[in-house]
This record gives C-alpha cells, structure tokens and sequence, in this order.
C-alpha cells in the first residue's frame, strides 16, 4: 500500500484498460481519475492537480506524443508522463524524451513494474521539492573548507563552488568569474608562498620542474602537514560575499606591499603585489590579518558599478 | 581555457578562450615559449574569448615580454574582451605594449 496519496490521471482511448488500471491503483492507495482521449485529459489536467500521467501512446486524435507536447509547454516539470505502449520504435522513443516523458511501461502492463514506476517518479519529486524548499529559505551560507596542500586539486574544489552559488545564489556569470578568480589568486598565494615557501624564480620554472619541486618540497613532513583554510560566507541581503583564505606560513610585511600598491597601482615588471593589485581590482575590499597569513576580500554579489574601482 | 597558437615566419598569432587561472596558466608559459625559440617578432594576442586572467597569468605575459623585447619582438594585443581590457587598463599594461579593444 503506497503511504503517499498522489493523484494520478489514466488516459487511454480503451475503456476497459482505464477501468482496469484505474481499480488497480486505487486499491494501491493512489488517488485515480480516468481520462478517455488526451483532450479529456488536457481538461482534467487544467481542472485538477496531477502528479503522474499514465498515458497510451497510440490513440486516435491527440496522440500520446502530441499530448506529451502539450503537457510539457503547459506543465513544464510539474507532472509526470509514464507512457503505455505496446510496441515502441526507436524515433518514437527519442521524440518522447526529448519531450520529457518520465517512464515507458509495455502493454500489456505488469502491474508492479508500473508500481515501482510510480514509487521512483514521486520518490525523485520529493527530493527535488525538499531542495526547492530548502532553496526557498537559504539565505545565508557560510562555508568552511580546510584543504590539504599535498593533493589539492583547485578546480574541483572551484567547479563545485561554483555551481553550488550558480544554483543557489543566481550570481551573474561575470561576478561569479571574478569570485573564482580571486579564490584562485588567494588559494594560490596560499600554495606558493605560505605553504611552500617558494621563491620568485622557481615559480617561472617550466612545468615538469615546478612539479618535481613541489613532490620534493612535500617529502618534508612539516610542509605536508600544512593546511590552507578557505571559507566563503555568502549574504544576499547585504549584496556581498567574503572570501577568506589562511596559510600556515610565516605571514609577511602585508602593511609596506599594500601601501605600495595603492601608491604604484601599476604592475610594470615587478612581480610583488601583482595578485594583492589584482584582487583590489576585483573586489570591494582587500583585508590582512594573522600577520598576513590570511586574506580577505568583500565582493558585490550584483555587477553593479563600484566607484571605488573606478578611482583605482 | 584552450590556446591556439600559429605561426606564421615572423609574425605569432594566440588565441585565448576562457578563464586563465594559476591552474592553467603553465599552458599559456609552454606556448610562449614556442613563440620565444620561433623566428616571430610580433606576437598577436587575440583575447575577445578570454574572460579573465589571473596574476600568474599577467606574470607569465610579463616575463614573456621581458624576454622578446630582448629579441626585438613586440606584443599587440588585437583584440580583448571587456574584463581583460579593463584589467591591462588598470595595470597599465597598455604602456608596455598595444591594446585594442573589441
């Protein structure tokens, strides 16, 4: 017996299959209502709230397809279509998931396959609705990772950000590509400096060298216990997000390069504060604690225009 | 991020798709320095794909340039997207070598 009282809607031009399928889910504890042509369903669908459609493809008039195509420009993902079938080519099959037709189920219907069709459509609903819901009332998130150098791979980490403040946040393409790469620029620094403590000509070392080096520099048991910690706190209402990174480096004279850079903001050749310059131009506000071992930036969630960007 | 790179005798033409970040960036320094061990004296960089380029990135160019000057080259950007454009601005960039816009 199903604990869920869904309604579904049985549409076939055979009134004998309706009946019979109709008995049958209503003894499973589904509330059914029958439908006898896709226009009689199209009405009752405009009348009544339906989570699944168990619908014949092959009926006279509005077809299955033709039907399904209707539902998915009216209904978009509100409800669900379990096409019956009793032979199904394959452009027929293309064209009804293209459609979005959720199931097939071969006629004649073996009951618990289409039971178990059911069970999994509203069993992947439920999910989907608990997400939207909880979407509905997310509205801060603060977010700490601690990441360890050793096999740190940024782009993971930055793909599933990424997405995660893309679905949940709706930030524009362009703030969202300015946030990753200030993540970068932070994680980076972080990596090279506070972690390894590399020197400037070793970072322009070609490819293979620079990752011969970085294998030698983590066989040294206290750079491979280092840790990068990375924690993004997102607030819509306020319009801004924060983005904090800490090192377990040794820190560094953050107050003289900062003083530099809004005196010289131009980069020229020289190769100190490049990234801090960068992040200022990225960003609201550049911010050193720890002795220069973390940095934070407040960015604008929206792409508005930012007088002091423009002052730089 | 992808990089195509032609060269043709004298004269390098780049082209640069996507976000270049500190991840990708080594990319960017191996095509470099096929310009650099080529007979190319201009490098033409055509940057309206590019999204945005990090620090390490800007360095890599940077460090590039250094050494192509040294070789009588010239860099000329051809084209920049908006970000990249704002960012050599800012940097100015633009007064170590041409950067158009669009």
């Amino acid at each position: 017996m199903a604990v869920n009282k869904a309604r579904l809607l049985v549409v076939d031009d055979s009134a004998s299959v309706v009946s019979s399928l109709c008995k049958i889910l209503d003894v499973s504890g589904y509330q059914v209502d029958p439908a006898y042509s896709g226009s009689d369903a199209l009405r009752r669908l405009h009348q009544n709230q339906y989570d699944i459609v168990i619908c014949d493809i092959d009926m006279p008039e509005l077809t299955g397809l033709g039907f399904l195509q209707k539902i998915s420009r009216d209904f978009r993902d509100e409800v669900a279509v379990i096409l019956m079938t009793g032979f199904l080519d394959q452009e027929c099959f293309i064209n009804a998931i293209r459609l979005g037709a959720a199931d097939f189920i071969r006629k004649p219907i073996d009951t618990k396959q289409l039971i178990c069709s059911i069970e999994h459509i509203l069993n992947k609903r439920k999910i989907k609705d608990e997400y939207h819901e909880f979407q509905r009332y997310l509205n801060t998130a603060d977010l700490s990772f601690t990441i360890m150098p050793v096999n740190f791979s940024k782009s993971n980490l930055f793909n599933a950000l990424s997405s995660f403040l893309r679905h949940n946040f709706k930030i524009d393409q362009q703030v969202l590509n300015e946030v990753l790469l200030c993540m970068d620029e932070m994680v980076y620094n972080a990596f090279i400096h506070g972690t390894l403590k590399l020197e400037q000509h070793e970072r322009w070392l070609d490819n293979h060298t620079f990752q011969n080096l970085v294998a030698t520099k983590f066989n040294d048991a206290a750079t491979a216990s280092k840790r990068i910690r990375l924690r993004v706190v997102i607030n819509p209402d306020r319009d801004q997000m924060v983005i904090e990174v800490t090192d377990e480096g040794d820190g560094f004279d953050y107050e003289n390069i900062l003083q530099k850079v809004k005196s010289e903001p131009d980069l020229s050749l020289v190769a100190h504060g490049r990234g801090i310059t960068l992040l200022r131009h990225l960003s609201q506000a550049v911010e050193f604690d720890n002795g220069g071992r973390t940095v934070r930036i407040i960015k604008k969630l929206t792409n508005g225009e930012d007088p002091r960007i423009a002052d730089i | 991020m992808n990089i195509e790179l032609n060269i043709d005798k004298s004269v390098a033409t780049m082209k640069i798709e996507g976000v270049l970040n500190s991840e990708n960036s080594y990319i960017l320094q191996e095509k470099l320095t096929e310009v650099l061990r080529s007979d190319a004296t201009l490098l033409e960089l055509d940057l309206a794909e590019c999204r945005n380029i990090s620090s390490t990135g800007i360095g890599k160019i940077l460090l590039f340039f250094k050494d192509f000057i040294g070789k009588n080259g010239e860099i000329e950007v051809v084209r920049c997207s908006n970000s990249v454009y704002e960012l050599f601005t800012m940097l100015k960039l633009n007064q170590l070598f041409t950067v158009n816009f669009g």
